[in-house]
């Protein structure tokens, strides 16, 4: 029985194998070369990519986070209290928070101030890039 | 030998790359053209995708020069490159397969002794391998590839020896079942041989 040679020796060589171990050789074409060594040198040409702009944009990743851990807090403040207060009376589990109308109120503003704050970097943001096309900044 | 002086003229040309000299990657490019213009028809059996996928592959290893660890051959790392640059690129832009099933069947049995249904039955079982599930496809094109070594179609893969020949193996069950005739096929051809060495 044949044997192949390096570490696959109880595969025995069948036709399949043979026939795709025997393969003619696809020789590159005449331009390949060329084309590969072309397409090198106009990345190479290629001005660097700009790097993300880190510095600027830590202040919005901050601003976000914020706002995030705002809310989550006042979710976790709101919510756990009347989810404790009904898993004492043995209606839910403990894990699933419960809102009551008058602990959703204090989301109203919360929502409007929200919704100003990202109205208000909109604008900025818009008026930046703006005043940067036309030179300013 | 011949590998022993590719490897250092591979190391010498990538130093100068790395030094600033655009032109000495020419030198990697005609070295390594028609190995990794062969993988690419492995993986594609399309021969301007198999050109293109090289010459992608080429770009992708001239941008990323630096991080090749000279841990490893070069050989490995370009292969290794190649290997995820085709399986990217085919995942995105896929080549047009059959399902197994459906691979299109070898010559039956009255022609099986010709040269040209010998060929057609070679076409098809190479085609096959195109239809085999993706865990099992580059497995065997490696395999086969690099002349059935598994050691460096694994290297390649970045996968465990172990787990490249239990993948191997369930490939090669699986082109069998799909080809029984084949298995017949060369019992017969290595009986015919047997016969005709005896008789001379």
């Amino acid at each position: 029985m044949n044997r192949t040679k390096n570490g696959s020796d109880e595969m025995e060589l069948g036709r399949i194998d043979h026939v795709l171990a025997s393969e003619v050789p696809l020789m590159p074409s005449s331009g390949f070369l060329e084309s590969v060594m072309e397409r090198v040198r106009e990345e190479a040409a290629a001005p660097p990519p700009i790097p993300f702009p880190w510095k600027r944009a830590i202040p919005a990743v901050l601003l976000t986070a914020g706002v995030f851990g705002w809310a989550t807090f006042e979710l976790v403040r709101l919510g756990l209290p009347s989810a404790g207060s009904l898993a004492a009376a043995g209606s839910i589990p403990l894990a699933m928070p419960h809102f009551s109308a008058a602990a959703a109120q204090p989301f109203e503003p919360a929502g409007w101030v929200a919704l100003a704050l990202g109205t208000s970097l909109l604008s900025w943001l818009l008026a930046r890039r703006l005043a940067g096309r036309s030179g300013l900044l | 030998m011949q590998a022993t002086i590719s490897a250092e003229e591979d190391l010498a040309d990538v130093n100068r790359v790395l030094a600033g000299d655009l032109q000495a990657f020419e030198g990697i490019v005609r070295r390594w053209q028609g190995p990794l213009v062969n993988m690419a028809w492995r993986y594609c059996r399309d021969r301007g995708r198999a050109e293109e996928l090289a010459q992608e592959a080429f770009l992708r290893a001239w941008r990323g020069l630096g991080q090749w660890r000279r841990e490893s051959s070069f050989s490995t790392w370009l292969f290794a490159l190649a290997a995820n640059v085709f399986r990217s690129e085919l995942k995105r832009f896929p080549t047009v397969t059959v399902p197994l099933e459906a691979a299109p069947e070898p010559s039956g049995p009255a022609t099986q002794h010709n040269t040209l249904s010998r060929e057609l039955s070679s076409g098809a079982v190479r085609r096959a391998v195109l239809a085999l599930p993706h865990r099992y496809r580059e497995p065997v094109v490696l395999f086969y590839f690099h002349e059935m070594d598994l050691a460096a179609a694994a290297r390649t893969m970045r996968l465990p020896e172990g787990t490249m020949k239990a993948r191997l193996s369930r490939a090669r069950a699986l082109l069998r079942r799909r080809f029984p005739q084949l298995e017949t096929e060369h019992a017969e051809i290595e009986f015919e041989a047997l016969t005709t060495r005896k008789e001379a």
